[in-house]
């Protein structure tokens, strides 16, 4: 049976409504509709009363979910795009992330973001919002890559009783498909090694740990043999486990579909070059979205982020440092 | 309108009036850093919406509100220790002066950015609706100044699109810091807006402490009744700056002096008395007990010791961010 | 270099090497063709121009031939053995030169690429790949002295220095030593007898590793010891010829003090006091006892000292106020029956005046015309040379040789 991401997405929602009252979806197109993306197709039907229709608010779809959460429910938000949630931004950076460390009381909501690009996304249906919500303490942060990823980790973060920023990739939601869905997993907090190696290290996370695992296979022919570091989360960063890949291999590419300055690729790299100074045999490298809104035109956004290719050619310079 | 009712309401306004007083003294003598933002002439407005409120209910005041915080449960104690940043208080430092509450009691504490409370106030009303819980209201305060931001409205809207028990209390107290209402909104009244959100309106006098308990306790039944939330628009004047840093040097002489400006405590003393709910003597007594216990509570607030940074637990953002701290294990 | 038979004839090609230019040199510019492709060269005629870092010489054809491909490019450079043509020759000089004996070893690749080309466009220009083995350093190795935060790390983690790397052949990109060339260095060592090295050689090495970083540089002066023998002979208490040559280093320092300073950046500090060192072997290693203000204290005033200092320090029970702090040093390696060294001086010293074995060796006197026997020590003075010239240096062993020739005044 093939379970694509975007199914593994519905099938841990409904296993968390069903086995948790205190569980409620709340977005827009949701319910009859299924979502946007058919995230929650049949929730409504299987849980009436639990999988509502949002006005189009997201300031209030988030106050809400914050003010339920006080009052001990489990929201789970669904943004129809990532890019929307700077509507809600206010709510989710300063009342939800503080609210914790103000009242001692905690915040379990989940925010769900459709992220990432897709061929004719364009400026407002493709952003990747994650190092914008990392940089408030206070709120989790998850990337999965992987269709077993998705599962466990929504699970977690519905579990988790801090409010979590859940970057479910589009391009991920049909494109990705596993055999089954897992019984156990690391915690989200661990990052993964994707593909042991031991010439370089490339630490990505979501949609581009595809494209790396791709380009280290394109180097096997150069004589390389490249080591995958999946993050799964980029809030909390595992950084032991990066560093103990660096210490394997003395060189590291960070590869984010996001722009450059102050992302999770830096974030990465700042903790490598103040903690890991002594295992770099190169400096540390790091690969962006160019440093432009999010192109539409499907030749302009095929070089516009990362891919395999690119990555492929930043680690052959890497490796010649 | 019961004598109790108006008794208690008028001893809240006191010592609320009393309590701030000695909150400006102390901000202007040094001891209070940060801002202090007062409800001076708003009393009545307020203590007649907390009043009506019980335990159960939803309530996320906001600047003004010191009298109906201390209707809700707060406390003279609780709000001189977040004052002058006690440790001891229920926010420990981390946040101060009117950015306090007990969430876990219904209390909510107000962030600053205007209007985000409504939708917090409706989550949780729906989270007591998802469990069953019925007779509940949420309640919630803001100026009209608040009323302008798309947070107000997107709570509003929601409020009324889910049929919640909510009742929001618009102090039109004619000035959002130095913005007069002309460069505030165009409405003739903003009574109107309750109709084109799909909620019931209602008008009160805002000094007028009698008016505002009727049609508040009004508001309050209605929506605890099951029928939808509910708007309260109230005229009245701020007697103080928008803060102690300002000297409101705005607003004209001539609004001070129209029956707006008059002055909500003396006129619902006056009330009580004329209604024989109260004598002299025992106005008089309040007046030594309140000035006492809010004498005394803040004396022993300055001695109480400050936050520590070297004690202060800094993991303290998340409940996963204290956990990964620690152990490794989850 | 081997043999291909052209795709036009069967004629061998004989490939054009680039040549040993010189003892460093290795790599040269390509800088003209003397000739065309087709033509025809005879042996010996200059075929190419190329410029090292010293000069432009010119590559020799070794036998007559034809021209027939240049695959060298004018104004790349090429390293030493690598092939910039091919000359179409006879079979008869094909065989005089040896073109079908067996093939050289082949050189060993390195394990990974060296080329930089990673843009998917070529680019033409492409790295260097040395073609003769043997060479420490390949052409082109910009990092050959690159020790990454990694390297240095570990070498910090095992107490090593780039000194101990100096024979180790990098493998990285420019030639750099990795960790892998390291581990594998390390581990090959152990199949050697290993012995500690004790404090004292270490921290000899030490402190002759750090000189090392200046440039040093050394003259030499035969001096006459006849007067100086006989004026010792004459003494109660005898003290050693060192003595004699510091006595005569503190005069000419206390004429010329800047002598034996120290270069700062662009500042030369002058000495504070002439305290002068004289090396004492002790065990495996060497110590320094000084004499303080030895200009100011006539010979025979120091002679007791001397040897007290002498013998404590070869018993090893220097106290620490007798060594350290001078500001030149004097070395009797003749007591080893060395006519002449280049030694080192101390890191934080700019001077060192060593001493031979004096030997009888026959000197032309111009009166008596004709060769007499004199007591001849060749006496070296080995310098930084940021600090001093060769004239400079010259002039200090002048005085010091004109000092030691009348003894009594010391």
């Amino acid at each position: 049976m093939n379970i694509t991401y975007l199914e593994a997405i519905r099938l841990a929602q409904q296993k968390a409504l069903a086995e948790d009252p205190r569980v409620f979806i709340y977005g827009q197109d949701i319910g009859g509709f299924g979502g946007a993306f058919k995230a929650t197709k049949n929730l409504a039907k299987e849980f009436p009363g639990r999988v509502l229709d949002a006005p189009i608010s997201e300031d209030a779809m988030v106050g809400m979910a914050i003010g339920a959460a006080i009052e001990g429910m489990r929201p789970i938000v669904e943004m129809q795009f990532a890019d929307f949630s700077t509507c809600g931004l206010n709510q989710i950076v300063n009342q939800a992330a503080t609210l914790h460390y103000r009242t001692g009381i905690s915040c379990p909501m989940v925010v769900r973001l459709p992220s990432g690009g897709t061929p004719g996304g364009g400026p407002f249906h493709s952003q990747s919002m994650e190092a914008l919500y990392a940089h408030y303490p206070g709120l989790v942060v998850m990337t999965p890559a992987t269709v077993e990823d998705a599962y466990t980790m929504l699970l977690e973060a519905v579990a988790l009783d801090d409010p979590v920023i859940f970057c479910e990739h589009k391009f991920l939601y049909y494109h990705l498909k596993a055999e089954k869905l897992p019984e156990e997993a690391l915690p989200f907090w661990k990052a993964r090694i994707a593909r042991p190696g031991r010439d370089a290290t490339v630490v990505a996370y979501s949609a581009m740990l595809h494209e790396a695992l791709a380009a280290a296979e394109e180097l096997v022919h150069d004589g390389y043999d490249i080591e995958v570091v999946d993050l799964r989360s980029v809030k909390p960063i595992d950084t032991d486990t990066i560093l103990a890949s660096v210490a394997r291999t003395g060189r590291l590419l960070v590869v984010s579909e996001a722009w450059p300055w102050g992302g999770v690729a830096a974030e990465v790299i700042a903790r490598v070059a103040t903690e890991g100074f002594g295992l770099l045999d190169a400096p540390p490298q790091r690969l962006n979205a160019r440093e432009t809104p999010v192109p539409y035109h499907p030749a302009l956004w095929g070089t516009h982020r990362p891919t395999a290719s690119s990555v492929a050619n930043s680690l052959r310079q890497l490796l010649e440092l | 309108m019961t004598k109790e009712i108006a008794r208690r309401s008028f001893r809240l306004m006191l010592e609320a009036r009393v309590l701030e007083e000695k909150l400006a003294a102390l901000y202007r003598s040094g001891k209070i850093v940060g801002g202090v933002f007062l409800g001076r002439g708003q009393e009545a407005l307020s203590v007649a919406l907390g009043v009506h409120l019980r335990r159960g209910d939803i309530y996320a005041p906001l600047i003004r509100d010191q009298a109906g915080r201390l209707a809700f449960g707060d406390t003279i104690l609780d709000t001189l220790r977040t004052y002058l940043g006690s440790s001891l208080g229920p926010m420990r430092g981390r946040d101060g002066n009117i950015h306090r509450g007990r969430p876990s009691e219904g209390y909510h504490a107000m962030i600053s950015h205007l209007g985000a409370m409504v939708s917090t106030v409706c989550g949780s009303l729906m989270a007591k609706r998802f469990r069953g819980e019925t007779g509940i209201v949420g309640a919630t305060c803001i100026g009209e100044g608040g009323t302008s931001t798309g947070s107000f409205h997107e709570g509003m809207n929601m409020a009324a699109v889910e049929k919640l028990p909510l009742v929001v209390v618009v102090a039109n107290n004619q000035f959002s810091y130095s913005t007069s209402n002309d460069r505030q909104f165009a409405c003739d009244d903003m009574i109107t807006r309750a109709a084109a959100y799909g909620m019931t309106g209602r008008r009160a006098i805002g000094n007028d402490l009698i008016d505002c308990l009727k049609v508040l306790g009004d508001a309050v039944a209605a929506a605890r009744g099951g029928e939808g939330p509910q708007l309260v628009v109230a005229d009245l004047l701020r007697l103080v700056g928008h803060g102690e840093h300002d000297d409101a040097s705005y607003i004209p002489a001539a609004l001070k002096e129209s029956p707006l400006g008059r002055d909500c405590l003396d006129l619902a003393q006056q009330a009580l008395l004329e209604n024989g709910w109260i004598s002299e003597e025992e106005l008089s007594e309040w007046r030594t007990i309140v000035e006492k216990e809010v004498e005394e509570t803040s004396a022993k607030v300055l001695r109480e010791p400050a936050p520590d940074p070297a004690e202060e637990d800094w993991n303290a953002f998340s409940v996963v961010g204290r956990n990964l701290s620690g152990e490794d294990e989850e | 270099m081997f043999p291909s038979p052209s795709p036009q004839s069967s004629l061998p090609l004989l490939p054009i090497i680039m040549p040993q230019l010189g003892e460093s040199i290795a790599e040269a510019t390509l800088v003209s063709a003397a000739f065309s492709v087709g033509e025809r060269v005879e042996a010996d005629t200059d075929l190419l121009e190329v410029e090292t870092n010293k000069a432009v010489m010119g590559v020799t054809a070794p036998c007559g031939g034809i021209l027939k491909e240049l695959t060298a490019v004018i104004g790349e450079s090429y390293a030493v053995g690598a092939t910039l043509g091919y000359l179409e020759i006879s079979e008869e000089d094909a065989e005089r030169l040896g073109l079908n004996d067996a093939p050289p070893p082949p050189v060993e690749q390195p394990k990974k690429k060296q080329s930089p080309n990673t843009d998917g466009a070529s680019s033409g220009k492409k790295l260097v790949k040395p073609t003769v083995s043997g060479l420490p350093v390949p052409a082109h190795a910009g990092g050959a002295s690159f020790l990454s935060p990694r390297m240095k790390a570990r070498m910090a983690e095992l107490g090593l220095h780039a000194a101990d790397l100096a024979g180790v052949a990098g493998s990285g990109a420019g030639g750099r030593v990795t960790i892998d060339d390291l581990e594998r260095f390390l581990q090959d060592l152990e199949r050697n007898t290993i012995s500690p090295a004790s404090s004292m050689r270490v921290a000899v090495a030490d402190a002759m590793r750090r000189s090392w970083t200046r440039p040093l540089a050394t003259v030499v002066l035969p001096v006459q010891l006849d007067t100086l023998l006989a004026h010792r002979k004459q003494q109660p208490v005898k003290a050693g010829p060192a003595l004699y040559a510091l006595r005569a280093l503190s005069i000419a320092l206390s004429e010329m003090p800047a002598t034996a300073g120290r270069l700062i950046g662009e500042r030369l500090i002058h000495p504070r006091s002439i305290d002068i060192g004289f090396a004492v072997e002790a065990e495996d290693g060497v110590l320094v006892p000084v004499i303080r203000h030895a200009d100011q204290f006539p010979l025979a005033d120091l002679v007791e000292r001397y040897n007290r200092l002498v013998e404590l320090a070869r018993a090893r029970r220097l106290p620490g106020s007798d060594t350290g702090g001078s500001i030149a040093t004097i070395t009797n390696y003749g007591v080893f029956g060395l006519t002449m060294a280049t030694p080192i001086p101390l890191p934080e010293q700019s001077l060192l005046l060593g001493i031979g074995v004096g030997k009888i060796t026959p000197f032309w006197d111009v009166e008596k015309k004709e060769f007499v026997p004199v007591t001849e020590a060749q006496f070296t003075l080995s310098f930084d040379h940021r600090v001093l010239d060769g004239g400079a240096a010259g002039r200090l062993l002048q005085r010091v040789a004109q000092l030691l020739s009348t003894p009594e005044d010391l």
